[in-house]
């Protein structure tokens, strides 16, 4: 075990002290703990933005990258008053109810980065109506031998699927292999009809692409070089990787919101690229130059509420009238 | 209720409960005749001797030891009676004895014990008594021919007979390779804390667990006996599916709908807490 070296330092208002600064947590890299806290920092007010009362599970890794991890679905032990958080009860878990923290500003961002927690899931609600998503999900994710212009392709053709019935979503990296494309909603709208939206969508989109997609849930039988269309990821109590959060592999990629531009131009790539290589660009290195530059390309500007009812009812007329 | 398996009492002091015992844990598994496979027989033991190489009556064979290579002595159920003959038909308590005293690898298997009518009250008195006592009762048994220790617990309305291991039979883990308690790493030791506290629950719900081999296996037979074979994952055209999730979409956003204009549902209840530093 290293030093117990602790620093103070002040963010915002209050003074946190931060503890192993100089430990390696991307061995390959040499990135550190304090390099992870720089990153955090320079994008904080963008990630807050999308963490802010949403019920928050980190994912700590405090040997690194190659050292075990564990997801922490509650409230850290020893986490200080004024972090805030929120008491969920559990209908059916073994517990009544569940204390999540809520990373409401930097200081928060700070505190729980600090705890080796590189990843950071958040639910798809938020605290003042925790039984309504706040976007439709569809998970992207392509098989082994799937190229990022497939990957890029079967993403535009739910983009264009989307905008046939009336809808405009966002696109963002996984931070791993794939894309997450959301469409924001409205108020209102319980979980149940999200999914159910998403897979209406999604199973529209596995006809129309053919074995460029795949809808198996089983990862050996899906087609290795398809995109597997996940449309299951919304629920009570399931969680996303949120926006501008890193994930724990070499390079440290971030999970990024994309122009739909630069999907278009990864589809006309010709050469056989791996996705991941292509997102090796999106990492704590470059996403600070990139945010300064580009802003949040979700939120608050992006980020348009939409409503389904309308986009059902054309779903409904054009996609089952062909068959 | 099923049959009980054994009539007897329950001896302690001058006090005598007659009970009768059934069993109270049933096994899952599946059991399976042997067949000929060309045409089904059922395959049927014999007990035939040795020396005349005649099969034998089950009237005509007596249990024996073998005290000397080929030379037994030979006993009949008389004689195993004689050994203990007071505890062939009780439970003969000996002690008692807080629960937690002893250790759990000592139990073997438990029954219930059921009053018959003349026993009601003293067994209420029994169950109660070694309720509020928080203790347990310790008793020699004889089931058939065999000798046992078992204790006596109350558990719910019911008197338990649990059947306990001799110390002779409980194998000393201090022949295994064991590593000692060195000094921990004080960070692996929080970090082991709160991986235990975080997949802690309040209540053991056996229930959530459940015995997927056999379920397996019995849903593979079910299907068999049924004349088809194994239910295989079918694939749903894409498109009749769509179909039947637009009018679950439409339901559902009806559903929503009338929560927003003030219906029954409300949203999932939080408490929010936000603590400011004194």
């Amino acid at each position: 075990m290293n030093s117990k070296e602790r620093s103070t330092i002040s963010v915002g208002a209050r003074e946190l002290s931060l503890s192993n600064l100089d430990k390696v947590l991307w061995p390959r890299d040499g990135y550190t703990k304090g390099d992870l806290i720089a990153y955090y920092r320079s994008v904080a007010s963008c990630a807050v933005a999308h963490l802010k009362d949403r019920p928050l599970t980190l994912q700590r890794y405090p040997n690194g990258i190659d050292g075990e991890t564990f997801f922490e679905k509650q409230m850290p032990r020893g986490m200080p008053e004024w972090v805030e958080r929120v008491t969920v009860p559990t209908p059916g878990g073994s517990r009544s109810e569940v204390t999540f923290p809520l990373c409401n500003d930097e200081p928060s961002l700070v505190y729980f980065v600090n705890l080796a927690a590189i990843v950071l899931h958040v639910w798809t609600s938020r605290i003042a109506a925790l039984d309504e998503p706040e976007f439709v999900l569809f998970d992207l994710d392509p098989g082994e031998k799937c190229t990022l212009r497939t990957l890029a392709t079967v993403t535009l053709a739910i983009r264009a699927l989307l905008a046939e019935i009336g809808l405009k979503p966002l696109v963002k990296t996984t931070g791993g292999y794939g894309f997450h494309v959301v469409v924001p909603l409205a108020a209102g709208y319980s979980y149940e009809t999200a999914k159910v939206f998403a897979e209406i969508v999604a199973r529209h989109a596995a006809a129309e692409l053919g074995e460029l997609a795949t809808l198996q849930r089983t990862i050996a039988k899906r087609p290795q070089t398809a995109v597997y269309i996940d449309f299951v990821q919304v629920g009570l109590g399931k969680t996303i990787v949120a926006p501008y959060s890193v994930r724990a592999r070499d390079g440290a990629p971030v999970s990024t919101p994309l122009h739909w531009a630069e999907v278009e131009a990864s589809a006309r790539r010709r050469s056989a690229i791996a996705p991941a290589d292509e997102f090796a660009k999106l990492t704590i290195r470059t996403l600070p130059g990139r945010v300064a530059r580009e802003g949040d390309l979700w939120w608050p500007k992006a980020w348009k509420k939409q409503r389904l009812e309308g986009a059902s009812a054309k779903a409904n007329r054009l996609w089952t009238e062909r068959g | 209720m099923a049959h009980a398996i054994w009539s007897g009492a329950i001896n302690f002091g001058l006090v005598t409960i007659p009970v009768k015992l059934f069993t109270a844990v049933k096994t899952d598994d599946l059991s399976f005749n042997m067949l000929h496979k060309k045409d089904e027989g059922r395959i049927k033991y014999e007990r035939i001797c040795s020396v005349d190489g005649k099969p034998v009556p089950w009237d005509e064979i007596v249990k024996g030891y073998e005290y000397e290579k080929g030379q037994y002595v030979l006993l009949t159920d008389e004689d195993f009676a004689k050994v203990n003959p007071e505890a062939t038909q009780s439970v003969d308590i000996v002690e008692f004895v807080e629960l937690d005293k002893i250790s759990p690898m000592f139990f073997d298997k438990p029954y219930y014990l059921e009053p018959t009518k003349q026993g009601r009250h003293a067994y209420a008195l029994l169950r109660e008594a070694l309720a509020d006592s928080n203790r347990v009762a310790v008793a020699r048994v004889v089931i058939r021919t065999k000798e046992y220790i078992a204790a006596v617990k109350p558990i719910g309305d019911a008197l338990v007979l649990e059947l306990m291991h001799w110390a002779s039979e409980i194998v000393a883990s201090d022949t295994l390779d064991l590593p000692g308690a060195e000094k921990l790493p004080e960070k692996e030791m929080q970090m082991a804390r709160m991986l235990i506290d975080t997949m802690s629950v309040d209540e053991f719900e056996p229930q959530k667990f459940s015995n997927n081999y056999h379920d397996q296996l019995l849903t593979m037979i079910e299907a068999r006996a049924a004349g088809k074979e194994l239910p295989k994952a079918k694939k749903a055209p894409a498109r009749s599916k769509v179909v039947n999730l637009m009018d679950v979409l439409a339901q559902s956003l009806e559903a929503s709908k009338k929560r927003r204009s003030g219906g029954n549902g409300k949203p999932a209840e939080a408490k929010r807490r936000k603590k400011t530093a004194a």
